[in-house]
């Protein structure tokens, strides 16, 4: 059995758990009495919120019950926000506005100012727990971009993060980049700065994230790479070495998606043999949970599952049995559980579907008793952070400015789901790398629906648990276990990845995706409802690179080259020695790049290991 | 009945978005296309190379990523240096490509694009209203193109219900190349080995040319999804030659014009032809007596109870036994199984187990040196101003003849 047959266990034994208490607080008076005492020492500890009206709020709903075994089945099987098993959100203030000052409701007796559950961290950040913080929280929009050369993105960067308190820059790759091809290969002309910034060197690194203090408290950088991820992460390290010195390392905080799984099964952006990519990964993983505690290694990735068309449960299902599986590996390296538990994120797509009402709240939950029950991960480790984008599959060409509602429908359902943060798409994605026009109106979409809006910003809780959601959340949760139980049936993830399930499975479900849109079962508005006969072409400004552009960054990369002839080969026997060895190859990376550039790595790297060959 | 149309899809270079094409591609098989996927992130050069191999009506490229307008421009410029401007190109990549874009592509010779928003059924009918017309046959001056355009003559005789008549000529007396041939069940990792294997060849034999016989299920007058090239990522290169068979509703493991496809291959200069049935049953024995050199079951160690082999009739048939997939928990079982029960045919075979997913796997190694059998000395002193290639073609021709039972 697979740590994910542990899993599917751990979760059924916790429903069994829950059932049980839910009985002895009806049965066993002692009991019931802790159970209704907790709930009102609960309730008094919230504190009034306001509204712009002056109208008085809980700053956490709860439901109203006050039965001893509804209240154990609420406090065990869902948990209060913050506390296990996570269902109603990782932490426990999210998007509230911090309070200025605590006044204290009638929620219950007034003895505790703050509430009971004092030791759970709002949003990642690091408080006290006593009191509510004050000073400006970080927002959770992410806006991911890249477009052109490195100084092209850097530009749209400093032009997205002007206003926010918190730089927090999500960034996109070109083609070449993401399979680990060198701009200057056969054949990528025209694809170079296409979809995302091209990067060959740590000098491009270096230019990239020109201007913004990269080892700064405020500033956290994603990359949206997995194939080539362990290079490319090895030149973020380098390109901050080289602006800030050797101090900045354990100051590095961000994310790299690095997610090889989901690569295989859905997104085809990988490079090497899977246990090749798998054992690159974990050497970096390693690594980075070692010198660079704030940083996230690995953003174990649904997005691209549920892009590929796969059904929102299958994309829960093969997202988590991935978490697991990668735990799994780094256990069985001998990295301790408090070293990368908390250094796992998650990154699921939010579409239209119903299910995706109770979708993270559900995956939430299961990642958080996996975590405890069978890997035995502290709190911190239990937590499901996750990062969420609008789906870019529901948008459609015809008549795109409706993509703007679809996205705020999404927005909306994502939040209701208790995302740390969030990327909403623009509405001209469809035909390009979105235009500042409309990304500026997709990240407004998200301060429109937290700041502007009162439906986040006062009350935690204000849409959990209505009986819908719940209803979502039972069948959600029965079908993601068992799409486990099918996994494990074909030996565990890594298996049923060879013998390309999850990708079969995906493929089916986007050509029955694909007819429903034909058939009239999925109607989509603007394209098989109330279409516009006379709809034109839509005037969309183009983010294209232009061929001289591209041109530049062959030439960089040509005189990179020429200027370390010398040392690359030298580096690169270096790095084969420790491939060839199983030594941990992370450290010969980090040298590997200062002076030889993506492609000569991967290059090199293919002939040890082998490429990757596609399933089909 | 006439060949269904045939088509060659793929995803271009540095693009992974295969979720439209795999729709596309099982819509174009429901209306009757044999479609030859060639997979994502591939090269121009490697769809052309494809493309003429398989002698395709026409190529769809269906792209997401951008860099559209030089790609499809790529393709059409690259078919043109060949002389198979005949082989249409048409494609689409949802709402990346606008209407302008569209208009210039088709200046630079793309013959259609298809926009968002287009149903699967305009598509297919489109393919087959404007793909399905005979192209020329005469006067080619690129060779594979011709050796592909006799392939697809063979198989529209045999599509009309012609045989061969007198010329089955398959015997393998005076051929050049040594023919091998690979069978087994589905999911053996037949075609990764095959690819494992041109890995060798291409390597040991500088000189060595290669075709291939790939062969997928499919019922007469019926569509086909050709997979096998998609995964085969060594076998992309101008020494090889591909062609992928729909078995067009003959039983057995290969199509009824695969004799005589592989007569004339083995005319050709090939040092080594390899066909490739599909997934085959227990009782198949796919290859007539003479027809081929070599044969090459393929297992992998899932075959169920010990009393299963005892019903594979490949295993008495086969030259060569591997077993693959060894790293699976029941390989060194399986292994002796089947060493015990080819040991009561008193046959001389061999057993090979390997892993070819693995990168360099020595039982792959050890499968090539079996398959090249007296030949690799001939590779190894290859002296570099003799003419290598002819003196492999000698050197395989004694091979095959020495073998002849």
């Amino acid at each position: 059995m697979s740590k994910l047959g542990a899993v599917i266990e751990a979760a059924e034994k916790h429903e069994k758990f829950v059932h049980d208490q839910v009985k002895r607080a009806r049965t066993d008076q002692k009991f019931g009495r802790e159970m209704t005492e907790r709930w009102s020492k609960i309730k008094a500890g919230i504190p009034v919120a306001r509204a712009p009206t002056g109208l008085p709020l809980p700053r956490l709903a709860l439901p109203e019950i006050d039965e001893a075994g509804e209240i154990a089945r609420y406090l065990f099987g869902d948990g209060l926000p913050g506390e296990f098993p996570y269902l109603n959100g990782a932490y426990r203030e999210m998007y509230l506005e911090p309070l200025h000052e605590i006044e204290m409701g009638d929620y219950g007796n007034r003895k505790s100012p703050d509430g009971s559950n004092g030791d759970s961290k709002r949003n990642g950040a690091k408080g006290n727990g006593t009191k509510p913080r004050v000073e400006p929280q970080e927002e959770p929009t992410r806006l991911f971009s890249g477009l052109m050369l490195a100084e092209d993105t850097n530009k749209r960067f400093h032009f997205l993060s002007a206003h926010q308190r918190s730089k927090r820059l999500s960034t996109a790759f070109d083609g070449p980049t993401l399979y680990g091809i060198d701009s200057d290969a056969d054949g990528v002309m025209g694809k170079i700065g296409e979809g995302g910034v091209a990067v060959d060197t740590v000098e491009d690194m270096v230019r990239l994230y020109d201007g913004f203090d990269v080892g700064a408290p405020n500033f956290s950088a994603s990359m949206t790479i997995s194939g080539p991820a362990p290079i490319i992460m090895a030149m973020y390290i380098a390109a901050a070495k080289r602006r800030f010195g050797a101090g900045v390392v354990p100051n590095l905080r961000g994310t790299i998606q690095a997610d090889i799984f989901k690569e295989v099964q859905a997104q085809n952006e990988t490079i090497f043999p899977t246990e090749a990519s798998l054992r690159f990964l974990c050497d970096m993983i390693e690594w980075t949970t070692t010198h660079m505690p704030r940083w996230y290694p690995v953003s174990i990735s649904g997005y691209h599952i549920g892009e590929a068309g796969s059904t929102p449960v299958q994309q829960a299902a093969y997202t988590l049995s991935n978490g697991f599986a990668y735990a799994e590996m780094l256990a069985a390296r001998g990295v301790p559980v408090d070293q990368f538990g908390p250094r796992l994120s998650f990154f699921l797509d939010c579409g239209l579907d119903v299910e995706y009402i109770a979708l993270s709240r559900v995956s939430r939950k299961i990642w958080a008793i996996g975590m405890r029950d069978v890997f035995g991960a502290s709190p911190r480790g239990q937590m499901f952070k996750l990062h969420t984008q609008t789906s870019g599959r529901s948008l459609i060409a015809a008549e795109f400015k409706n993509n703007l509602t679809r996205t705020a429908a999404e927005l909306m359902l994502a939040y209701m789901n208790g995302t740390n943060s969030c990327h909403s798409n623009s509405a001209d994605e469809p035909f390009t790398t979105p235009s500042e026009e409309w990304i500026r109106l997709a990240a407004h979409g998200q301060a429109i629906l937290l700041e502007e809006s009162g439906i986040f910003k006062h009350t935690m809780n204000m849409l959990s648990g209505s009986p819908g959601m719940k209803a979502v959340e039972r069948a959600v949760e029965k079908a993601i276990l068992d799409e486990f139980r099918e996994i494990e049936s074909l030996g565990g993830v890594l298996a049923a990845v060879e013998n390309r399930y999850q990708r079969s499975q995906i493929q089916n479900a986007a050509h029955r995706y694909e007819q429903q849109i034909y058939d009239g079962t999925r109607p989509i508005v603007g394209l098989t409802r109330y279409r516009d006969p006379n709809e034109e072409p839509p005037k969309i400004e183009l983010a294209r690179t232009p061929r001289k552009r591209q041109e530049l960054q062959v030439n960089r990369l040509k005189k990179f080259r020429q200027k370390h002839a010398g040392k690359a080969e030298k580096a690169l026997d270096k790095l084969a020695t420790v491939v060839e060895r199983g030594e941990n190859t992370f450290p010969a990376l980090l040298e590997a790049v200062e002076v030889c550039s993506l492609g000569q790595i991967t290059e090199r790297l293919q002939e040890l290991v082998g490429r990757f060959r596609p399933m089909v | 009945m006439s060949s269904p149309v045939r088509i060659l899809t793929a995803v271009p270079i540095c693009d992974g978005h295969d979720s439209a094409i795999n729709t596309i591609n099982l819509e174009f098989i429901r209306h009757g296309i044999e479609v030859v996927y060639l997979g994502f992130h591939r090269y121009a050069g490697d769809i052309v190379r494809a493309a003429i191999q398989e002698d395709v009506a026409a190529i769809g490229i269906s792209s997401y990523n951008g860099g559209h307008i030089d790609f499809f421009a790529e393709v059409v410029r690259q078919l043109r240096r060949q002389g198979a401007a005949d082989i249409a190109v048409f494609g689409g990549g949802g709402g990346t490509i606008t209407h302008y874009d569209a208009r210039q592509m088709k200046r630079q010779g793309v013959d259609q694009i298809f926009f968002a928003g287009t149903s699967l059924i305009e598509m297919a009918d489109y393919v087959k209203k404007h793909y399905g017309k005979p192209r020329k046959r005469m006067g080619i001056k690129n060779q594979d193109l011709a050796l592909a355009r006799e392939l697809t003559a063979i198989e529209d005789t045999f599509a009309r219900g012609k045989g061969p008549g007198r010329n089955r000529e398959s015997r393998n007396v005076n051929r050049a190349s040594k023919v091998i041939g690979f069978t087994g069940p589905g999911g053996a990792g037949k075609t990764t080995l095959i690819d494992e294997l041109v890995l060798r060849f291409l390597r040991y034999e500088p000189k060595a040319r290669l075709a291939i016989l790939s062969h997928d299920p499919s019922v007469i007058g019926k569509g086909a999804l050709l997979g096998d090239r998609a995964t085969m990522i060594n076998s992309q290169d101008d020494r090889v030659f591909m062609r992928s068979m729909a078995t067009r509703g003959q039983a057995g493991g290969l199509s009824p014009a695969t004799e005589s496809c592989l007569a004339r291959l083995t005319k050709a200069d090939f040092d080594y032809v390899i066909i490739e049935t599909v997934g085959t049953g227990q009782e198949a024995l796919p290859f007539r007596s003479g027809l081929i050199d070599q044969t090459v079951l393929v297992m992998n160690p899932d075959y169920g109870a010990r009393l299963q082999l005892q019903k594979i009739v490949m295993l008495d048939a086969a030259d060569i036994v591997v077993v693959n997939k060894t790293d699976l928990d029941r390989a060194k079982a399986a292994l002796s199984e089947i060493e015990h029960r080819l040991t009561q045919n008193k046959r001389k075979q061999q057993l090979v187990a390997t892993v070819a997913k693995r990168h360099r796997d020595p039982g792959v190694d050890e499968l090539y040196e079996m398959i090249k059998g007296d030949s690799v000395a001939a590779a190894h002193d290859d002296c570099p101003k003799s003419d290598g290639r002819s003196k492999q073609s000698r050197r395989s021709k004694s091979a095959a003849t020495g073998k002849k039972k």
